[in-house]
């Protein structure tokens, strides 16, 4: 038998190469694996180094095949680590373990979605938009502009460097930061960020006034001004709470975005709002 | 207009790819789109007041986990596209956008589901170790994306602008002014479904504090984000569930 051939040593070129691929995550999605595909493709130049073997190579690329889920923007980290373990794997493969591989992208990439949800869609995204509606209400272009940025700073910082991160000290980091419960920790300070932003949202973007007045004692009272002097904006508070009670009580946002517009007209013909 | 249609189709596309080969980079958003839109169409200005308004209301409107959204990137495009050739405000175009949406969602389902069939045939190449066929897959499925954008929207922009507008211009009156205030109801739909992640009973306090920094103090977005991002620290300083570091 011939002598077998030396797997490559990953370099910052290759990683690099995932980090780019990571991008088109979802390009291929389906219900049944969704990512799985996309995950394949963007681990394909480190696999490809790795296992010179083309027996080998099948093997590692049905193992990344596998169910993947995970918010776009942490998954290059995730790809790192599966690259350092498959780099483990093809130097030493008698002491590896190699179903370790895929157990791992399962424990991670739910907690991962976790906190890059609330991270990038619940406060960054948010935030973004937060400021680039308030600016383009008015017409200003640099509205979506800072929109893109403010999002995007964060969101290309944690995917390059999720790479090479997740590379070179994923597990060591992972083992540490799951053992002290850091996951909730910064979770619960991203959902903190959120609330406390939706919260201004909901008190400055909503214009929703009411024109009713009606007499008393002989003189007219506006309701309008009445609640602005009890509590400004009531009306659009309450009205998100109470869609956010029915959301709680499963109704389908469909139904509600139907009822608005019913209730919408019905009472600008009252002359409620 | 075929030149039109065929560049609105193109925006579409985009839009739909961000999400899929693009890194969901947000170009997607009707925020984004919207002032693109209108420099196709000749009117940036109402672009831009378009996609904050259908922004707005979609902004809670993202595709999280395994569910399929209503395509909020077809609903913008061509909402702003027929508001800005008809000649009406944001009302019109909320109007038009939010059927869209939901009927343009069951194309990305469709594409969704067909891709069943490329990932089934890259198990077989992944068997032979065949990375050029594997990749291939991949791109075909890329390739329905670019499908499901492009063409709703250039056959919206060629087939649906006549009759549109011929629609919009036999709209009543009281029913316009009606979507103008379910468009301004429309927002608080938005941020009840972002609330729907997070808020719960012992959250609450920070929703309300928010809330009403801005309307007592009238401190803008902005600001607000500022003040959030320092309580979020001190909150996670304040925790000392342990005090040992996590260095990167």
């Amino acid at each position: 038998m011939e002598e077998q051939k030396k797997p490559g040593e990953i370099t910052k070129k290759d990683l690099r190469k995932v980090f780019w691929r990571s991008f088109t995550l979802q390009g291929s999605f389906t219900y049944e694996r969704m990512q799985a595909l996309g995950y394949l493709f963007s681990l394909i130049p480190l696999l490809k180094k790795l296992y010179p073997d083309s027996k080998d190579r099948a093997e590692a690329y049905q193992r990344h095949l596998a169910f993947f889920n995970t918010t776009p923007a942490v998954s290059s980290f995730i790809m790192g680590i599966s690259g350092a373990m498959e780099q483990k794997n093809a130097k030493d493969k008698e002491n590896f373990d190699i179903s370790t591989i895929n157990n791992i992208k399962v424990a991670l990439m739910g907690p991962l979605a976790g906190i890059g949800d609330s991270f990038f869609w619940g406060t960054f995204r948010v935030i973004a938009a937060g400021i680039g509606i308030s600016l383009a209400t008015d017409g200003n272009i640099l509205g979506p502009i800072l929109f893109l940025v403010l999002y995007n700073v964060p969101h290309f910082l944690a995917r390059y460097y999720g790479t090479f991160i997740g590379f070179n000290k994923g597990t060591d980091l992972l083992d540490k930061v799951q053992e002290k419960g850091q996951f909730e920790k910064v979770s619960l300070s991203a959902s903190v960020l959120g609330l406390i932003v939706i919260g201004a949202m909901t008190g400055t973007l909503i214009d929703l006034s009411t024109p009713l007045s009606f007499s008393m004692q002989g003189s007219e009272v506006n309701l309008q001004e009445t609640l602005d002097e009890i509590l400004p904006k009531v009306i659009p508070l309450g009205l998100t709470l109470f869609i956010l009670y029915l959301l709680k009580k499963n109704v389908k946002v469909n139904y509600i975005m139907l009822g608005i517009i019913a209730i919408g007209i019905v009472s600008s013909v009252l002359g409620i709002f | 207009m075929l030149l039109e249609a065929i560049l609105i189709g193109l925006v579409g596309a985009v839009g739909i790819l961000d999400g899929r080969i693009f890194g969901q980079t947000m170009i997607e958003r009707p925020l984004v789109l919207g002032p693109v839109v209108g420099l196709i169409l000749g009117d940036l200005q109402t672009g831009i007041i378009v996609g904050a308004t259908l922004e707005l209301v979609w902004m809670g409107i993202v595709g999280i986990g395994s569910a399929t959204p209503p395509d909020v990137t077809t609903g913008g495009v061509l909402g702003t596209a027929f508001a800005i050739m008809t000649g009406s405000g944001p009302e019109v175009a909320l109007a038009l956008a939010v059927p869209i949406a939901i009927l343009a969602q069951s194309l990305g389902i469709l594409v969704r589901t067909i891709n069943t069939f490329f990932i089934h045939r890259a198990d077989r190449y992944a068997k032979q170790g065949d990375t050029g066929k594997i990749t291939l897959m991949h791109w075909l499925g890329v390739s329905l994306f670019f499908l499901n954008g492009f063409v709703p929207n250039f056959l919206g922009i060629m087939l649906g602008s006549e009759t549109v507008e011929a629609f919009v211009n036999n709209i009543p009156a009281f029913i316009t002014d009606g979507l103008g205030v379910a468009a301004s109801m429309f927002p608080a739909l938005g941020f009840a479904l972002l609330l729907q992640m997070t808020f719960s009973m012992k959250l609450s306090p920070y929703f309300f504090l928010g809330f009403v920094i801005a309307i007592y103090f009238g401190v803008d977005i902005t600001g607000v984000a500022i003040i959030g991002a320092i309580i979020a620290v001190i909150l996670y300083q304040l925790d000392k569930s342990d005090d040992e570091e996590v260095t990167l």
